[in-house]
């Protein structure tokens, strides 16, 4: 699936364990114009977060070996200050971890399965751009 | 499943090395004295720059692994070079504090290339604050016994204290580039440079001085009695081949005057790399 261009570079990190997810996210994401960054675990992200600017990090809340490794991404993002919006990725429906997460500082909650045109319109959104 | 940067790093092949002369200045001439050698991390990735591979690996905590990765990398690039270039190789303390093998590691894989073991100089980096000392003694010990120089890097940030320099008793200090870049205008880094160049000379070690900015730099540490200096104004980090081109080393059987004579910079080619500098290129970075 095609997604609408939004002709503008900006710059968007993808932080999930599952491969296949993260090519369709990052493929789809390009598409759309964003110059994507993907990490598969904590420490690629949290590194990469240190040295480029990302309008938007989308994380799944479950990173490989880290249950709530997502949560600390939010956390490491919130500690430095930095000017990115956070997506939030999961499985889980539990209410008290949506409410942990957002009040660590995450701005949007999809659940998973996320259909790719979901994902963009919620990237859009928080880029303040046209999905 | 795709491996993550670490798996992949952890294979020697998906690293490239650059080597970047280290310069003796000394009466106008400008020789090679050694070569730096410089990891680059996976190819068209993020983590092609070595300061972000490297932070990721000391996140993650693997230094000894990735140190030894890296090395084996070294010593492969390292057989196109000729037989009496030195070579310097950036190691963590805590690789060598922590019983990880490296010297051992080292040592095979300099001998499986028939690279001797006393062209080598180790260049110490340390990030985090807490090494095993003796451990650390030990294995700088046994290298220095097999004819490997120790240097230590960064002198003057983080963990290259005075503490170290006691401790690993290094034949270079190598000045970090706080201090020396931009030192013509500055005479509180001036004098800071004295004061390592006087504590070298009391320790028998020798000063390298890190990424001098400008000629003025260099003049003014010539002054101060530093010869050994590492620049991009004098020479980028890139590939044997490309050093090789610019006939900066010979190819690896070169006879040794030959060498020799290709290690004096060719000034039209220093003309032309301090021109690109200048206009602010990046060669080979």
């Amino acid at each position: 699936m095609r997604a609408p261009y939004v002709g503008m570079a900006d710059r968007v990190l993808i932080i999930d364990d599952d491969e296949q997810l993260v090519e369709a996210y990052r493929d789809y994401l390009s598409d759309a114009g964003y110059q994507v960054d993907c990490a598969q675990e904590l420490e690629e992200a949290q590194t990469l977060l240190d040295y480029f600017t990302y309008s938007v990090v989308v994380t799944d809340l479950r990173l490989s070996k880290l249950e709530f490794g997502g949560l600390e991404v939010i956390k490491h993002i919130r500690e430095h200050s930095l000017p990115t919006r956070i997506i939030v990725l999961t499985a889980y429906g539990w209410p008290e971890l949506k409410a942990e997460a957002s009040s660590s500082g995450a701005d949007t909650f999809l659940r998973k399965p996320t259909r790719l045109k979901e994902l963009g319109a919620a990237v859009g959104l928080l880029m303040g751009a046209e999905a | 499943m795709k491996k993550t940067i670490l798996e992949t790093i952890l294979n020697p092949r998906t690293l490239s090395v650059c080597f970047q002369p280290i310069f003796r200045v000394k009466d106008g001439s400008r020789q090679v004295d050694s070569l730096e050698a410089l990891i680059r991390g996976p190819r068209h990735s993020n983590f092609s720059r070595a300061d972000i591979l490297f932070d990721y690996v000391r996140r993650k905590r693997a230094e000894a692994e990735v140190d030894q990765s890296c090395l084996i990398a070294i010593c492969e690039a390292a057989v196109d070079l000729p037989q009496d270039m030195r070579l310097n190789v950036n190691v963590h303390a805590s690789t060598l504090g922590h019983r990880s093998g490296f010297v051992d590691i080292f040592r095979r894989e300099a001998k499986k290339r028939s690279l001797a073991f006393e062209r080598f100089t180790l260049e110490i980096v340390e990030h985090a604050p807490t090494c095993n000392i003796p451990e650390l003694s030990n294995s700088i010990a046994e290298l220095r016994s097999s004819g490997v120089r120790i240097a230590l890097d960064d002198v003057g940030l983080g963990q290259s204290n005075y503490r170290m320099m006691l401790d690993c008793a290094p034949d270079y200090f190598k000045v970090d580039a706080y201090f020396v870049r931009g030192l013509a205008e500055d005479s509180k880094r001036r004098a800071v440079i004295e004061s390592l160049v006087a504590l070298a000379n009391a320790l028998g070690s020798a000063v390298v001085a890190e990424a001098p900015g400008s000629e003025e730099d260099i003049c003014q540490l010539l002054k101060l009695g530093v010869e050994l200096m590492q620049a991009n104004i004098l020479c980028a980090a890139m590939p044997v081949q490309e050093l090789q081109r610019l006939g900066l080393v010979g190819k690896p059987n070169a006879s040794a005057a030959t060498v020799a004579e290709n290690r004096v910079m060719p000034e039209l080619e220093y003309r032309r790399l301090h021109a690109q500098m200048a206009a602010g290129h990046t060669i080979y970075t």
